[in-house]
């Protein structure tokens, strides 16, 4: 009976031959797709998750009050501004951005780890796909929905609450999109970067303390750097965290404009191409290092 | 069956090697703070030097005890892992130098893990394989028709994967390997923690797809069950070498040399002294279960005598499990090494 199987399936044999490079689908049209369709299907994910978003809207606009009246107490009991260039009304705008910016940063920097620990990274690896820009796929997605469920929510209740005044010259929109974009990389960047140490140790625990520690002093998420000691500058100036939250909320609210923000544009683009480099050497060598539990 | 094709090869392993470096920690609150300052490294060879073909169309079923180093040869085949030394060919292309392109070549299942996307419907994630593996519509959408069918999944689709039983998961896994039409399929334990009928449509599907699409598979499993109904040829690997190599009918012809009678008698449980060659393994109220050598007295005589001096109400034979001969071999296995060590 079988062997009737196998000759009643042997004339139309060809239809199970595996496909060819000829017959794969070919060209930037379907790579996009492909990356199009990862970000769509992550998008897709978060909804799965629906108490989050509410959670996340209180909490971002909590802080943004408590950071807000922060320095309200503080511009009123003493004239802090100094040579930063700061008044009342623009450190506010700077909290209040701030805080906006990094929300619309929010990213996964847990789920790569997790999968490099349990093993169960190598279900990615016998696809034929590049991890890293998979993941910024993904990455893309979450954000999109974060900009949907967060991000617009919360910017509408401050335009309510606070006198902001938001920049007209396209201009400034288009190198604000830009900055914002290279900050994105770079902050994607630096997950995977520190993601990639799960495939040495096993302690990744205090390495994402580190990075969570240095990211919130540094990127300027909370106090603007020109606040920081002069002995500190050079120490801030060798790392790339000031360009994540800093850079983009300098510009939108126009404490840096012209030659000093195309310069530190530059800057912030060298960092996103050295930091690529980092990553993808980080990726070839750590999987290499892969050791899977379960013999 | 597939006679005309067995000589032509799709896997390639030549003295295969893999060591890993493990870290022995010492022992105590004493012994890991000393870890933090200096760590002895031991060499562990997890695959030591194996060397097999297999032909397209081939049904392989490869065992071996826990940390024998089947997981890491999988993981050499399917370019996850760099062999130390040696050479990998997988249809032509050594995975570990080239993985992308092998892996359009491969389908993977391991059954502890899902390649679904844990939120979505399997669907979904059907979709997202076939932008992945770069299928064109029409070509996709014969596979997703044909498998669907076979593994009886249309009601699957649409629930989130995360809320399927293990059995439906394993069921739409095998779906997603084999949408992309892959050379050669590799499972790892894909009936682990089944109940008996999802392994039996998991078995079923399996033989279907080696047979229809001449589907090379290599199964990796502890379920001997699993291998004595699907595997024509077995690879037994020991420590890191192979320890057998052949048909699964074969294995247990060279290395069986007893069966099992099981015999129920009437009323009472005698003792057998007219037939000193069985040696008595159980006795139970009526019952006893007798081991008796293949090669001394005729199966005839046995029964015979049995029947003539006894009063047998029941009996069976119990055929040995190829789960037996494994043990065996291990068992063997280990002995010679510790002479050696001696």
């Amino acid at each position: 009976m079988i062997e009737a199987k196998i000759n009643g399936k042997a004339a139309n044999t060809n239809r199970f031959d595996s496909v060819t490079n000829e017959e794969r689908l070919h060209g930037f049209r379907n790579i996009l797709a492909l990356y199009i369709n990862f970000a769509g299907k992550s998008f897709q994910q978060q909804l799965a998750y629906k108490f989050e978003y509410f959670i996340g809207v209180f909490n971002g606009l909590l802080f943004i009050f408590i950071f807000t009246s922060l320095w309200q107490a503080i511009f009123e009991s003493s004239p802090v501004a100094g040579t930063t260039g700061f008044t009342l009304q623009k450190i506010t705008a700077y909290a209040i951005f701030a805080m906006i910016i990094r929300i619309s940063m929010t990213q996964d920097d847990v789920s790569t780890i997790a999968k490099i620990r349990s093993g169960a990274i190598s279900m990615d690896m016998i696809k034929p796909m590049n991890y890293f820009t998979m993941l910024l796929a993904e990455c893309l997605g979450q954000t999109l929905f974060h900009w949907a469920t967060r991000v617009f929510p919360i910017f509408m209740v401050c335009l309510l609450a606070f006198e902001i005044s938001i920049p007209s010259s396209p201009w400034l929109w288009t190198m604000f999109s830009v900055v914002w974009l290279l900050g994105y990389m770079l902050q994607f960047m630096l997950n995977f970067i520190f993601a990639m140490i799960a495939f040495w140790t096993v302690e990744t625990f205090s390495f994402k303390l580190m990075k969570y520690g240095l990211f919130t002093i540094f990127s300027g998420g909370i106090i603007p750097i020109d606040f920081f000691p002069e002995w500190l500058m050079p120490f801030i100036n060798i790392l790339p965290f000031q360009y994540i939250l800093y850079l983009p909320t300098s510009i939108i609210i126009g404490h840096i404009s012209g030659d000093m923000a195309i310069n530190m544009i530059a800057i912030q683009f060298c960092w996103v191409i050295g930091m690529g480099f980092m990553c993808w050497k980080m990726w070839t060598s750590g999987s290499r290092k892969l050791v899977v539990q379960g013999g | 069956m597939n006679a005309k094709q067995a000589d032509k090869t799709v896997i390639k392993v030549d003295n295969l090697r893999r060591e890993f470096k493990v870290a022995e920690a010492k022992e105590g609150i004493l012994g890991s703070f000393l870890n933090l300052f200096s760590r002895k490294e031991r060499i562990v060879k997890a695959v030591d030097g194996i060397t097999f073909d297999i032909g397209i169309g081939e049904f392989v079923g490869y065992v071996g005890e826990n940390g024998a180093g089947k997981s890491t040869t999988i993981k050499m085949l399917t370019g996850i892992l760099t062999p130390t030394n040696g050479s990998v060919e997988v249809a032509g292309i050594i995975p570990y130098e080239n993985r992308i392109e092998n892996a359009f070549n491969i389908g993977v299942v391991f059954g502890q893990r899902t390649q679904l996307w844990w939120d979505l419907p399997a669907r979904d994630s059907f979709d997202l394989l076939r932008a992945i593996y770069r299928l064109p519509q029409e070509r996709y959408e014969r596979n997703f028709r044909e498998l669907t069918e076979a593994l009886d999944l249309s009601k699957l689709l649409t629930v989130p994967v995360r809320k399927l039983s293990l059995g439906q998961r394993m069921r739409c896994d095998l779906a997603a390997s084999m949408l992309h039409n892959p050379k050669i399929l590799f499972l790892d334990e894909p009936t682990i923690g089944l109940d008996l009928i999802a392994k039996d449509a998991v078995r079923k599907f399996l033989k279907f797809i080696n047979h229809t699409r001449d589907v090379t598979i290599i199964l990796t499993t502890h379920d001997m069950e699993d291998i004595e109904a699907l595997c024509e040829r077995i690879i037994i690997i020991d420590e890191g070498t192979i320890a057998y190599d052949g048909s699964t009918e074969k294995l247990k012809q060279d290395h069986i040399h007893t069966k099992i009678l099981e015999v129920e008698f009437h009323d009472y449980n005698p003792e057998l002294e007219n037939l000193p060659m069985l040696e008595v393994i159980k006795s139970e109220a009526n019952k006893k279960w007798l081991r008796y050598n293949l090669d001394g007295t005729s199966m005839h005589d046995i029964i015979s005598t049995l029947f003539r001096d006894y009063c047998v109400k029941d009996l069976s034979i119990h055929e040995p499990k190829v789960s037996d001969v494994i043990k065996a071999i291990y068992k063997n296995g280990g002995m010679e090494r510790a002479s050696v060590n001696d």
